[in-house]
């Protein structure tokens, strides 16, 4: 076998230790059908232009390259292999700039080691196979899980770039969380204001054809891979139809209510209702759990009272339907931290003690109270207590900062003193974090309110909420160790951002991997964040971290920017070559393989009793190779031949 | 059998031994570690040959057996550090694989330390340099590796 050598002399960079011609001596009287050539600087452009010509003179059967780093120029040389009509994968690279001559100063030693690396090359290069790259057809649609902002975000961009889109939403309305809240910080811009014409962009706009909004539904089953995954999802009904004009006749007749959901349960809402005032789409739904048709009796006053014919479908079954996409964005968002688990607060218990989000909904004009700050009893506030970093900075409950209940905190502060002026405001905080060019304008609006006060604490447990007869009291110790009580007639409790209650069941259905507090896995946490670990499966917004809108939506657009990139129209998805295979007939079919590979890319077939690789899915690591008892898998390029006889060569 | 084994056998420790070493480098970290000793042109022994794999969950147990078996004087496999494989969780397949390989290891009457595992990662070239020089020196001091039976 002609193995054609080229030896880079990098200037003296190289030659200054290694002898080069040494070198070439020793291994062309080893491999007598070989030759060898010194390059002066092989990188660059008459080096190359040298390689590839006398690539095309010599035609040898393998090649091997020793110079710098192959994790810098591999990829160069592959390239003109492959112009000068040879397979790339027959190239071999050696480092013998930053692994020889760079760190072995004696001349004698640095030749010795370059020849042996040489050598392991050379011996490996013969067994090395042509490998080609495989091309695949891929589809082009997205499964767009969540329609809060960031869902809304990536789903638009991608309809507008003419991708049929299918939004998955749980909840029978779009817009997300913030589409409850009346008031955003940093610039007290309304929530609805903001995304109201966003949603009706998604509903109407004129990419709207290319999307597929399916509300109330869940998705079940994901299979398949990057470019051809099939999802099964389930749809609940709604039992009202999109011939409903929102007029809200049915709402005034039903005769049943419960604990309204958008409102944390602070008020109650009919069996059939809108979701909430300038809920997006303009349609009212059934709750089953509170629809008396439910609870066995025959009640129809809902259709009775529509004035649309078929508006109202009270025998609306919901539906089971599949789509075929090539790529799932996931922007399922986040929660709040239980705060019943932070002892000494009285969540739960305490009248006056409320979440962030309960607070939202108290100040939101579509809200249980219409937008009044009241407390229970029916009176407004005089003196509240906001108690930042519940359950965060914490090793007891989440150890991050989640960086956006600073910001919302001194919102509050605005609104309270917007709506109530002159009440009484203390902010209890372990640390004030208002990161980012213009969110320190909340910050310095709060400091100025002259009716609001700053109480740095050291632990939450120091801080102690007692009911008392007109409200709460506070006792708690400041970080100068004094220690101190207060009054208060409300309590505003502003918890970590955990991951959804829904992500647990997603990931395990995708196979992707989440953190303790329940944050989706991102490829890299600099260079990939909207990016799972999973090809094909992006995240947008809080299912991956703590983060605010602006954050979200951005995340939003370069989930969809990996589709845009990925996936393009008459673009073929490229196989890479580095892959594992499972050779049917040597496999006993003990499915070690399928346990380790960390990319759910092997799979077993029932019928052979064998596992196979899906070499769309396979990374090409090895471990599956490594792992196979019967030696029934051969990862491509490192193949056991081609790595023992580097061994070999290493020990002659 | 190769030759140079056979020399091994029964041959005095002296001075000048200079250990043959193979050491399996993930492509991600570690050799990018060595890479990195090499931008800084730290010097280090020379008895370490490199072979890059992708992902040290690619280390077959065989090939470290393989290598003591044909005269390797000790084995280093340098991995991505833990949580930063390249490959999610290839690194702590390498390291429990690595675990129980050094039992056996003793029952061939390899000392376990011909056989290392460490993480270094693509900012490591100082940790690289160390770990280098120190697994030469261990297995100096070790002395050649005699097998009583080069069978396995
Ligand atoms: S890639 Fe470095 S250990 Fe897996």
């Amino acid at each position: 076998m002609k193995i054609g050598l080229y030896v880079c002399t990098c200037g003296t960079n190289i030659t200054a230790t290694v002898d080069a011609g040494k070198v070439i001596d020793e291994l062309t009287a080893q491999f007598p059908e070989s030759y060898a050539a010194q390059v002066e600087f092989i990188c660059a452009a008459e080096g190359k232009e040298f390689l590839k010509d006398h690539l095309i003179a010599n035609r040898p059967d393998r090649v091997v390259v020793a110079a710098c780093s192959p994790r810098e120029y591999e990829s160069t040389f592959m390239q003109i292999l492959a112009e000068a009509g040879i397979n790339p994968y027959y190239l071999q690279m050696v480092n013998i700039r930053e692994q020889v001559a760079w760190v072995t100063p004696d001349p004698a030693q640095a030749t010795r080691k370059a020849t042996t690396a040489i050598r392991a090359a050379m011996m490996r290069v013969r067994y090395q196979e042509p490998l080609e790259k495989i091309e695949q057809e891929a589809n082009g649609d997205v499964l767009v899980i969540g329609a809060g902002p960031a869902g809304l975000q990536s789903a638009l961009f991608l309809a507008e770039a003419g991708r049929k889109v299918v939004l998955v939403e749980k909840t029978p309305v779009i817009g997300g969380m913030p589409v409850l809240y009346e008031e955003l910080f940093p610039t007290m811009e309304c929530g609805p204001c903001l995304l109201e014409p966003f949603e009706a962009q998604v509903l109407h706009g004129d990419s709207a054809h290319n999307i597929e909004l399916l509300l109330l539904s869940e998705v079940t089953g994901v299979t398949g891979y990057y470019g051809n995954f099939t999802a099964t999802i389930k749809q609940a009904p709604r039992f009202v139809g999109t011939t409903c004009i929102g007029c809200g006749m049915c709402v005034e007749a039903c005769p049943a209510s419960a604990a309204n959901e958008f409102n944390c349960g602070m008020d109650e809402k009919k069996a059939i209702a809108m979701p909430f005032l300038g809920a997006l789409p303009n349609l009212p739904y059934i709750d089953p759990g509170s629809c008396l048709r439910s609870l066995g009796q025959d009640c129809q006053l809902c259709l009775d009272a529509c004035p649309m014919p078929g508006a109202v479908d009270l025998e609306d079954p919901g539906r089971i339907v599949e789509r075929k996409v090539g790529a799932i964005i996931l922007a399922i968002g986040s929660k709040l931290y239980d705060c019943s688990k932070v002892n000494g607060l009285g969540y739960g218990e305490i009248p006056g003690v409320y979440t962030s989000l309960e607070f939202e909904r108290l100040a939101s004009s579509n809200g249980p109270t219409a937008g009044e700050i009241k407390i229970p009893g029916g009176s407004s506030p005089a003196s509240v207590a906001i108690v930042h970093c519940v359950g965060s900075l914490d090793p007891q409950h989440q150890q991050y900062c989640s960086g956006i209940c600073c910001e919302y905190a001194f919102k509050f502060n605005r609104v309270l003193e917007h709506k109530l002026p002159g009440t009484k405001i203390h902010h209890f905080y372990k640390e004030m974090v208002t990161a980012g060019k213009s969110d320190f304008v909340m910050y310095e609006h709060a400091r100025k309110n002259p009716d609001a006060g700053f109480i740095r604490y050291r632990e939450i447990e120091e801080i102690q909420i007692s009911a008392s007869a007109s409200g709460q009291k506070i006792a708690y110790r400041r970080e100068d160790n004094t220690v101190d009580s207060i009054a208060t007639d409300m309590v505003i409790l502003c918890p970590a951002m955990v991951g959804s209650g829904d992500a647990a069941k997603l990931g395990d259905m995708m196979d992707l991997t989440r953190g303790e507090a329940g944050f989706f896995d991102e490829l890299n946490g600099r260079l990939h964040t909207a990016q799972s670990k999973v090809k094909g499966i992006y995240l947008a917004g809080t299912c991956q971290a703590p983060m605010d809108i602006a954050q979200a939506t951005s995340q939003a657009m370069a989930a969809a920017g990996y589709v845009l990139s990925g996936l393009a129209a008459g673009k073929k998805l490229v196989i890479e070559p580095i892959s594992a295979f499972v050779d049917e007939e040597r496999c006993s079919g003990c499915r070690i393989c399928g346990g380790v590979c960390p990319y759910k890319a092997i799979t077993f077939k029932d019928d052979t009793h064998t596992s196979s690789v899906n070499a769309l899915l396979c990374h090409g690591c090895g471990t599956c190779v490594a792992a196979c008892p019967a030696g029934a898998i051969q990862g491509n390029h490192f193949t056991n031949k081609q790595i023992l006889a580097e061994i070999e060569a290493i020990l002659q | 059998m190769t030759a140079q084994a056979m020399t091994n056998v029964g041959t005095p420790v002296s001075e000048s031994f200079e250990p043959k070493i193979v050491g399996f480098l993930c492509n991600w970290c570690s050799y990018a570690g060595a890479d990195k000793a090499g931008s800084s042109q730290t010097p280090y022994p020379p008895n370490v040959a490199v072979i890059r794999v992708m992902c040290s969950g690619r280390v077959d147990p065989q090939f470290i057996l393989d290598a003591f078996h044909k005269g390797a004087d000790g084995v280093m496999i340098l991995a991505c550090h833990p949580g930063d494989c390249h490959y999610k969780e290839g690194n702590q397949r390498a390291v429990q694989r690595y675990r129980i390989l050094l039992g056996l290891l003793e029952q061939f009457g390899i000392e376990k330390e011909r056989c290392k595992f460490d993480y270094v990662s693509a900012g490591e070239g100082e940790k690289f340099v160390r770990v280098i020089t120190e697994m030469v020196d261990t297995v100096k001091g070790l002395g050649p590796l005699t097998l009583p039976v080069r069978a396995y």
